[in-house]
Parts: C-alpha cells; structure tokens; sequence
C-alpha cells in the first residue's frame, strides 16, 4: 500500500464515524413509526442498505476478477478476496435481519421467495469461493481459480433472482418503477441517510481488509523469498 | 509438432473419455445406481402411505431432477477425478490443442454420459410411478437435454476448479447445486407441465431461461477455462 492512498482511507474512517450515529439516530428517532408494523419496520433502515451494498461488493468482486485475470497483479486478488469476505458480512446481516422483520411482518421466519432465496444462494457461493481459495496449494492457483469463481457467482445471482422471481413472488416492493411517492418522505430521508452510512462502512470494511491483505501478501512473498535464499545456500 | 484444429481435438478428448468410461462404467454404473436408490428413498419419504399420497405428476418431475442434479455431481467430479489422479490433465494441458477445445471435449463427455443415464432414469421413473407425459416424449427429451446441457456446461467448469483444489464431490455440489438452481427449477417446472399434458408454449420463458443459462455459462467456461488448467 503506497502512502498516498492514506489520506482515502483517514477520509473514509472519519465519515463512517460521523454518519453511522446519524443513521441510528434518523432510523430509530426520526423516522415516523410505521402504522401497521409498528416498530419492527425500523430494520427495514439497516436490512434494505445492507443488501444494496452487498450487491455493490459482487459489482467490486466481478470488476476486480476480471482485471486480475487480465493483469495478473495480486494487488487485485486482494481486491477481490476483500470483496468477497466483505460481501459475505453483509450477506449474513441480510439473512439475519430479514427473518427477523419477516416474522412479525408476514407470520413466517422464512419464505422460498426471489430475494431470499438469491441471497441465500450468493451466501453459499461466496463460503465456497473462500474455501475454494484457501484449499489451493499456491497463491497464484487460489486467486486464478477464486477470479474465475467470482465471474460466475456475479453472473449466477443475477439469473438466480428472475428465474425464483418466475417461480414465486412476495418480498415487498419497495421501489415499484413510476411510483416514486410509496415511502413517507421522512421515512425516505432516514433510508437515504442509512444508505449512504452503510456504502461508507462498505467502503470502509473493504479498504482496510484491502490493506491487511496486501501486508498479508507481501509478508508471504518475503517469506517465500527468504525460504528460497536459504535453499541456495 | 502438428496443431490439431479445435473440432478434432475437441473429438479427440470427447472419445478419451466416453472409451474409458466404456470400458470401466466407472461413473455409470455408479450414477445409475445411485438414482434408483434415490427413486426409492423419495417414494417412501413423499409417496407412499394411505392419507398421504401425492399425485405422480406432482412428484415425478421433483423426483426425476433431484436424481439428475445429485447423480450428474458425482459423475461430473468422478470424471475430472480420473485426470487428477492419473495427473493426465497436465498431459492434456501440454498437448498442442486450444484449451477451450479441452472443456468442450469433457464437457461432450460429460453430457453424453449424463444423456444415457437419463435414457434408463426416465423410464424407470415412469414405471416406478405410473405417470407418463401423454405424447409429449419428444418435448420431453429436449426438455431433458437442454437443462442437462447447462448443467454439464457449468458442472465441467466447476468440476475442474474442484479437482485443481483437490477436493472432490462435497466441495463440486456445493458449488454447483446452488449456482445451477435457476436450470433445476426451469427442469422441474418444464417436466411438470408436460407432465400435467400442458404444452411447452405455457412455460415459454423457463425455455429462454433454461438455453441462456446454458449458452452463458457454455461461453464464460470457453473464455475462463485456461487459467484453470495453468500450471
């Protein structure tokens, strides 16, 4: 990590402080509480960002996997493997707090429905993407093998999502197209603020596991290195 | 040496492997095995017992793609398994072929294989059962043959990673079964309609889905199969 990408990361940890108290605050004091589900619904301000921004970390994961395989720098391995643990944190925080809304909400913890499902299925995906990685014999074998992976679990949400959406629908729409006014406009602020907390904490998350792998890598080509001299003398 | 052109060399590892699999019925006997039994176990889970019966077109399009889905993990792993041992795919790697020739060869193995399995599984199905799909035996097999194909095109793919990593079926299902759950729901959904005398025309879109899937990941294998196989 070269000393000029400091300041960014500085930036990034001083916004994420400033706004992860606003957004509690907006979603659980100034937004208005919801009228059928009572209080319950204030998860929905950490549930709907969280999934947003683990779909963000598959856009990274697919971009940065597709560079590796091009240029072959680690740098981007780093990239991904960031990305994927990342997006596997906020992955599990969907499918937490999902059933936990659902419950009140529907009567039911869990319902084979096109988001649930798709997440569900990219959760499986990235766990074996990461075994996938720590299985192989060398570096190099795990990122090639992990950058491929991660090609295919990107395209492979994407069809998951239609074909259970053909298959059964009920998850809540929340933006329908045409139909902006649905959310209650101080409602709509309190999501907007929480979105863009948890981008920065995304953001945030990625960057410093971006870091440790780099130390990671370059600690582990040292010593490779040093067990290479060794065997010359 | 002479380089061989893409269709003979994808011939050539398509004959490799479909001649040791005649020769030993390493992955078919197997496999077949194997979905009969599952037959077996999903009739006495689901089928069977007075108050409890399910209509054999409810079940039989669920039965017949769980064993699909299942056996064809095992076959996938068990042929890409036979390289790693003998340590052939290295060999296979210095021939002076394309590499994409490489996937497509196993993947032809893959699918013929998976194709004779289905040739013994759907009609023991229907035995086993008693349902039949009324006169839609030829929308059927290409129903059959289209979702067998995408699984086969990413089953290859990931069966390769597997094998690079040294592991083997459990790794290969957790991979595959989830990342090819569209192509198994568009199977089940498309078997149950002929199954139910509907035409294919009423499932239409699971018929794009289920050859886009297939075409997507036929192609993304193509590009991406060479740096599996890099030394």
């Amino acid at each position: 990590m070269n000393r000029s990408a400091r300041p960014l990361g500085g930036l990034l940890l001083v916004s994420t402080l400033v706004a992860m108290p606003f957004a509690l605050w907006s979603a659980l004091l100034y937004a208005p509480t919801e009228q059928t589900m009572g209080a319950v619904q204030r998860i929905f301000y950490f549930h709907v960002p969280a999934a947003v921004v683990a779909y963000l970390a598959v856009a990274i994961l697919l971009g940065s996997s597709i560079v590796y395989l091009y240029k072959r720098d680690l740098a981007w391995d780093d990239l991904s493997k960031a990305a994927t643990e990342v997006c596997l944190f906020f992955c599990t925080l969907v499918l937490i707090t999902g059933p936990i809304w659902a419950k009140p909400a529907w009567g039911t913890w869990w319902t084979w429905e096109a988001r649930l499902i798709s997440t569900l299925v990219l959760e499986i995906l990235l766990v074996a993407a990461l075994m996938v990685r720590r299985y192989a014999d060398n570096r190099d074998l795990g990122a090639r093998l992990a950058a491929i992976l991660g090609i295919t679990i990107a395209a492979d949400v994407y069809v998951v999502h239609k074909a259970v959406e053909w298959w059964r629908g009920m998850h809540p729409q929340v933006f329908r197209a045409g139909e902006k006014e649905s959310l209650e406009p101080k409602m709509r602020l309190a999501l907007l603020v929480c979105m863009l907390a948890t981008t920065l904490l995304c953001m945030l998350l990625i960057w410093l596991r971006y870091r440790t792998a780099r130390i990671e890598t370059r600690t582990e080509g040292l010593r490779l290195r040093d067990r290479d001299e060794g065997d010359d003398r | 040496m002479r380089r061989v052109g893409f269709l003979r060399a994808t011939w050539i590892v398509a004959w490799k492997d479909l001649q040791l699999e005649w020769r030993t019925f390493d992955v078919l006997s197997s496999s077949v095995v194997f979905s009969v039994v599952v037959l077996l176990v999903f009739q006495f889970a689901m089928g069977g017992g007075p108050g409890r019966q399910l209509a054999a077109e409810a079940l039989v399009p669920g039965v017949l793609w769980l064993a699909i889905g299942f056996s064809s993990v095992g076959g996938i792993a068990r042929s890409m398994d036979a390289e790693r041992r003998g340590d052939t795919l290295a060999g296979l790697f210095r021939a002076p072929i394309d590499r994409a020739a490489i996937y497509t060869g196993k993947l032809i193995g893959n699918a013929v294989r998976l194709a004779l399995l289905e040739l013994i599984l759907v009609p023991l199905a229907v035995v086993f059962f008693n349902a039949a799909p009324g006169q839609a035996w030829w929308e059927l097999v290409f129903v059959l043959a289209l979702c067998s194909f995408g699984l086969c095109a990413l089953g290859t793919l990931f069966s390769a990673i597997v094998s690079r990593v040294g592991r083997g079926e459990a790794l290969l299902s957790t991979l595959l079964l989830p990342a090819a759950s569209p192509l198994l729901l568009a199977g089940v959904t498309m078997t149950g309609a002929l199954f139910r005398g509907e035409t294919l025309a009423s499932v239409g879109r699971w018929l794009g889905l289920a050859t886009g899937f297939g075409l997507l990941y036929f192609f993304v294998a193509l590009a991406t199969f060479e740096f599996v196989l890099e030394e």
